[in-house]
């Protein structure tokens, strides 16, 4: 695939003494979902309103299918931007919102066709004498998506797509978002503070932290094999072990256990990373522990989520998180509070991590 | 059952006011318009007679007299159009002004505003009487000019129609400004971020979402200056010349010069029906607009 279609190169942005983007480099696909994650302060609507044209980057350049587009004013940019508050026009209608973007280059009866057409796509077709101040915020969610894809953009930006809609709406919305970019193969580039909403939209995300990016890659790889300690910890839940050498294996003063790695190590010294729902938790009476990789401890807390229990473990100086799913429906099978029990793992299921 | 007494007469509080200094006024003034005029003090007759049975005794002449005299309807003309002139003016200066203001940071904006209202904190005849020594023929402004070698000899800036625009601008800017900040200062700039997104420039962005967004804060900006400006007699009687007149100073001299205030309170209640009417229609109109627009 066109890896090339938006190029971000060496773009750095300061506000004063702040420096909000530092060197920020990004290769986009054509029809790419990608998602922009980090706390606020992270620098990543600065990026996306510099795509926007809405900022100017004090260096670096910006490509869009072989355009500079970076010094371009945003009404000669060939993309639409999706506003958070979603910025619909409160003394026009509808369908004037919907039309707003096109009422220049088209005649009346095109502007029609074109308006019932992404109302069609949206199902919005029975709000168009609406006003805005009517609509709910679903409702104004797709205004807003409509008024961008109605003028056929070459990426679409958005900035917190979700975040207006109440819990319920969202994961209705998050599926419906993922069909309609697939189904018009528009490269859509969001940003988002919410690891959930960048993981399950994403093809490929950006972690950011502090006007950096610190890694660049798909859900499944960012979860499954993090590079950092913090995009580790910032995503999902994690068990970061600090680990030494000692002989043949290595050791966790913190756990006072042994690991066992199939990979060698460059530092002596590293932290690694074991995800909650890779630990195997098994009745101390069932087995003995193990030299490496398992130990036992007490179970401190223990929460039910449904389809998993997250139990809080206790051993030596460290609490370890584990997700253990109920496979089983008699409660029964659960573990109480205060029980002793034996955790364990695959050697594969550990990652290290490099910083 | 106190409180609601209390919230009932509170309520009715501005009809109070609206009653005890307008219309009671209004109605004296009427009064007057059309009572016969005599010499003495006050110099009109009283409208009922009662020395030889009860007796009406009012005219109309007074109306039929200034709506058949040019002078009269000629200078409120004259009014209106000053008031139009300098309206748009203090519009045209004021919106960048107060859309400025509105859009600049907090601490910024808070200067700027007290810079707006300083002016009124000094007497306002003082500040016109200064506009009379900048504009003079060796005024300051004249002196510059003269040494610059711009000019050979000075120029008539004062005793003319546009020195009274100038000075209407100046003086009434502030009452277009706040208004006009108070309610741009709730514009959501990102409206005009979208509208460039969707492919306006900046003029087209000004026409077709800042304006039509504007428009109660331009309506409530541009009666607070027009209304008063109609009747403003202090700035043309200072910086006006004998080139035109104006409604102000006509009413003035007709109560004043001549003593006919028969003929002034006709002029004066004719003046307010012209102007309070269409104002009232207005109104009307624009708050139906209004509420079917939503704004």
């Amino acid at each position: 695939m066109d890896n090339n279609f938006l190029v971000v190169e060496n773009i750095s942005k300061s506000f004063g003494n702040n420096k909000v983007l530092e060197n920020i480099n990004l290769n986009i696909s054509k029809s790419e979902f990608f998602g922009l994650l980090g706390s606020s302060g992270s620098g990543k609507t600065t990026l996306l309103r510099i795509l926007g044209g809405f900022e100017k980057p004090d260096t670096g350049r910006v490509i869009l299918d072989g355009t500079d587009i970076t010094n371009l004013e945003p009404f000669d940019r060939p993309l639409n931007y999706m506003f958070q508050s979603y910025a619909l026009f409160p003394h026009l209608n509808v369908f004037n919102n919907l039309a707003f973007g096109i009422k220049e280059n088209f005649t009346q009866k095109e502007i029609e066709i074109n308006v019932r057409d992404i109302a069609e796509l949206l199902s919005i077709e029975h709000l168009l004498k609406r006003r805005i101040k009517q609509l709910s915020g679903g409702e104004q969610q797709r205004v807003a998506l409509g008024r961008c894809l109605i003028k056929k953009p070459k990426l679409l930006l958005l900035d917190e797509p979700l975040a207006a809609l109440d819990k319920k709406l969202r994961s209705k919305t998050q599926l419906e978002l993922t069909t309609l970019q697939k189904k018009l193969k528009i490269t859509f580039v969001f940003v988002t503070h919410d690891q959930e909403e960048a993981m399950s939209l994403s093809d490929r995300m950006a972690i950011m932290k502090n006007g950096l990016i610190l890694e660049c890659s798909s859900p499944e790889e960012i979860y499954e094999n993090p590079k950092s300690f913090y995009t580790a910890n910032f995503i999902g839940i994690a068990n970061i072990i600090e680990i030494y050498k000692k002989g043949e294996n290595f050791y966790s003063d913190d756990l006072g256990i042994n690991f066992k790695l199939n990979k060698e190590l460059k530092n002596i010294k590293t932290n690694i990373l074991l995800r909650p729902e890779k630990i195997k938790i098994q009745s101390i009476n069932n087995l003995k522990t193990s030299s490496f990789n398992s130990f036992s401890g007490e179970i401190l807390e223990k929460s039910y989520l449904g389809s998993f229990t997250r139990y809080e473990i206790k051993i030596k100086n460290m609490i370890i998180s584990v997700l253990d799913q109920n496979f089983y429906s008699n409660s029964n099978y659960n573990f109480p509070k205060g029980e002793k029990v034996i955790c364990s793992w695959e050697s594969e299921s550990i990652k290290v991590l490099e910083d | 059952m106190k409180n609601k007494l209390f919230e009932k007469y509170f309520v009715f509080s501005p009809y109070f006011w609206l009653v005890l200094f307008f219309f009671i006024p209004l109605a004296i003034i009427f009064k007057i318009s059309i009572s016969v005029s005599e010499w003495g003090m006050p110099p009109y007759q009283d409208i009922f007679l009662f020395d030889n049975g009860f007796k009406i005794n009012t005219t109309f002449e007074n109306y039929v007299y200034i709506f058949s005299d040019y002078y009269y309807i000629g200078s409120f003309v004259n009014s209106l159009i000053l008031a139009l002139i300098s309206t748009f003016f203090c519009l045209l200066i004021g919106f960048p002004l107060a859309f400025y203001i509105a859009t600049s940071n907090i601490r910024l904006r808070n200067i700027l505003l007290v810079l707006v209202v300083i002016p009124f904190w000094s007497s306002f005849l003082l500040r016109v009487y200064a506009w009379k020594i900048i504009l003079q023929n060796n005024g300051i402004l004249n002196v510059i000019l003269l040494n610059l070698g711009i000019i050979s000899e000075p120029l008539q800036l004062l005793y003319n129609q546009y020195a009274v625009i100038m000075g209407i601008v100046y003086t009434y800017l502030p009452l277009m400004i706040l208004p006009l900040y108070g309610y741009l200062n709730k514009f959501d700039l990102n409206l005009i971020e979208a509208s460039k997104d969707l492919g306006l420039n900046r003029i087209k962005t000004f026409f077709k979402v800042i304006l039509p967004l504007s428009v109660p804060g331009i309506v409530a900006g541009s009666l607070l200056v027009f209304i008063p400006v109609v009747g403003e007699f202090i700035i043309p009687e200072m910086l006006g010349g004998s080139d035109r007149l104006y409604y102000g100073k006509i009413l003035w001299e007709e109560f004043f010069v001549n003593r006919n205030w028969p003929g002034a309170s006709a002029l004066a209640f004719s003046g307010i029906i012209i102007l309070v009417l269409p104002i009232v229609i207005f109104q009307i109109l624009y708050s139906r607009w209004s509420q079917k627009n939503e704004i």
